[in-house]
């Protein structure tokens, strides 16, 4: 008789272990910022909630431990698939809110660069389906009323809030897994909360999505060590009915608006440039594919933007052919794993193999590091590099036909 | 062996005698010594202005006594050929031939010692005399030759050196052609920047606060 109560007790002791067990994590899941799981009807999957095991008890009892088991590895990836799924379909409309919907509102943007903490104070208005207009303030140097710039981006705006752009969503598919959380709040609105995770599983990063509008409220980044290395947010917001659309937009906009020629195939740019003399990288250290092209003339010749991102990390490299000034004004001298760069703010320069190099980055200082290390350093030529410039030059130089 | 010691003087008592008996019955070996004699003492004639020449030429040798006499025994030693002349003793030589074949109006000896006697039907002792340095035409033809070769190493060697020196000096300053000085233009970079990574522009840090909020004085 013992010997046929034991297979009885078995269950009951597995069910008690695991029934707590998917309450706490549940629990554990719904922390910080984000309420008790509440799906919107229209974007999630069927009620996760309703997974959980709830099977009747009787059943259970009579079931072998191991169908249980089974059964609650099944619903348990059912549930994630249907996170996943979730997260990343929640961020592709987020993208999609922030070019359709008009709001205005005050950005606080925080990063931490080459050189320290940027914190700026951004005014951002923005009409449905077009123009962008931001006014950017560094509020450690310059008094709020005095802005530090003025942008018009007219015509290509910022295709996004907070880097949720449709292109970089479709890339944050590829390199890391995006899983719905729940809801939460942010600038004291609703939202809902979506994780960000890398293949390890540690997590990247976190977005705040505005549950009316889709609209990214607030942005917070982590690097691998899980340092906050970067917090964008809205301090304040308004949808819909927007304020008189700032003056400077009706003169034309930013005084160095310039007009790129964006490449459609970007790989096939770089690999035409590449075939005349340039250095340009077809990726970055850290995983960073290209993912846009661009150039355009200027008083100094001409520029090459090329743009790298997992869809989360993105690095602009600007590289134009000629070396740098003596006197770098307004730039730091840094030694950056070896290497001399100049750092102003967000930005690092640096010239190398007869080109200028110029990146901007919203990416882990790590990366940003083996980003420099990868390209031509500024390092001097040394004894034959420097002969061997000299007798190109001096052939150039009695070369008839040249 | 036995002559040549009489010749130098390394015979005495019963054997300079008996040596000497030969000699005045052997005609052969009287005619070979008086040779031999001959021959020593045109080496002797010459051993003393080439000395003097050699001396001059080294500087400081001829005020040394001991080494003067190695010097005049080992001049003295020296074969039919003579020793190895001097550049500046070949020079003389060769002038001193030249004036003399002009003299006599047998055309240029042009150093070929050897090749002008032999033209002259003279003896082998004449030969010796007049163009000791013979046995080495090839010093005096080979001359020019290698006077060329150096001049010719010398021109490729500065040519090199000032190509060298050159590519040097131009390969100084930045890389690739002249380079131009680039200042990157932030502002507009940023934007670029912040079109494509869905974030607002920042401000160029580089800029006076002053020029950077002109745009945002616009109405």
């Amino acid at each position: 008789m013992p010997t046929m109560r034991r297979p009885g007790l078995l269950v009951s002791a597995a069910v008690t272990i695991t029934v707590p067990g998917v309450l706490a994590a549940l629990a554990v899941l719904g922390h910080e910022r984000v309420a008790p799981v509440t799906f919107p009807a229209d974007s999630l999957p069927a009620a996760p909630v309703a997974t959980v095991p709830a099977a009747d008890t009787a059943q259970v009892r009579d079931a072998a431990p191991g169908i249980v088991k089974a059964e609650q590895d099944t619903i348990s990836t059912a549930v994630a698939s249907a996170r996943e799924a979730a997260g990343l379909r929640l961020l592709g409309r987020s993208a999609a809110a922030g070019l359709a919907t008009s709001y205005q509102g005050v950005e606080l943007i925080a990063q931490l660069g080459v050189d320290g903490a940027v914190t700026m104070i951004s005014d951002v208005w923005h009409r449905s389906g077009g123009l962008t207009i931001t006014r950017t303030t560094d509020p450690t140097e310059l008094d709020v009323s005095q802005p530090s710039g003025f942008y018009d981006v007219d015509n290509r705006s910022p295709e996004g809030v907070f880097g949720v752009t449709k292109t970089l969503v479709t890339l944050l598919g590829r390199h890391y897994v995006a899983v719905y959380r729940g809801n939460g709040s942010a600038v004291g609105r609703p939202a809902l909360v979506v994780d960000l995770h890398r293949g390890d599983g540690s997590l990247a990063a976190r977005f705040w999505l505005d549950s009316q509008t889709m609209v990214p409220l607030r942005r917070d980044v982590y690097d691998t060590s899980a340092q906050l290395i970067s917090e964008d947010a809205f301090v304040q917001v308004q949808f819909g009915s927007l304020a008189a659309q700032p003056g400077a937009a009706a003169n034309g906009g930013s005084p160095d608006k310039q007009a790129w020629a964006k490449a459609d195939v970007p790989a096939k740019l770089i690999a035409g440039l590449n075939g005349s003399g340039w250095r340009l990288p077809a990726g970055l250290p850290g995983g960073l594919p290209l993912y846009a092209a661009a150039q355009t003339q200027t008083g100094m010749g001409q520029v090459v933007y090329l743009g790298y991102s997992d869809g989360l990390s993105v690095v602009s490299l600007f590289v134009q052919r000629g070396t740098l000034p003596a006197k770098m004004a307004g730039w730091a001298p840094v030694n950056l794993n070896g290497h001399l760069v100049y750092v102003a703010g967000h930005s690092i320069t640096w010239a190398g193999r007869g080109s200028v190099y110029t990146i901007i980055a919203d990416a882990p200082l790590q990366t940003v590091k083996q980003v420099v290390a990868s390209m031509p350093p500024a390092a001097s030529p040394g004894f034959l590099g420097r002969m061997g410039r000299g007798l190109h030059r001096l052939a150039a130089l009695v070369n008839p036909f040249g | 062996m036995q002559i040549s010691a009489l010749v130098d003087g390394e015979l005495s008592g019963a054997e300079l005698d008996r040596a000497n008996a030969h000699l005045a019955a052997c005609e052969r070996c009287r005619a070979e010594a008086a040779e031999l004699r001959q021959l020593k003492r045109d080496l002797r004639a010459l051993a003393i202005p080439l000395f003097d020449l050699l001396s001059e030429e080294a500087g400081g040798l001829a005020e040394v006594g001991a080494d003067e006499a190695l010097t005049r025994r080992l001049l003295a030693m020296a074969g039919p050929g003579g020793p190895v002349p001097s550049r500046r003793l070949r020079r003389e030589q060769h002038r001193r031939d030249r004036s003399r074949s002009e003299r006599s109006g047998s055309g240029p000896a042009r150093g070929r010692g050897a090749g002008g006697a032999r033209g002259g039907g003279g003896s082998g002792r004449q030969r010796a005399a007049e163009a000791p340095y013979s046995v080495r035409p090839r010093q005096f033809r080979g001359a020019p030759r290698r006077h060329g070769r150096y001049v010719l190493w010398s021109a490729v060697s500065l040519v090199v050196v000032g190509i060298g020196a050159a590519a040097f000096g131009m390969g100084g300053g930045g890389g690739g052609q002249p380079a131009p000085r680039i200042t990157p233009q932030l502002e507009m970079f940023s934007i670029e920047h912040a079109i494509n990574s869905g974030d607002v522009p920042f401000p160029d840090p580089t800029k006076a606060p002053a020029q950077a909020s002109q745009g945002a004085t616009k109405p």
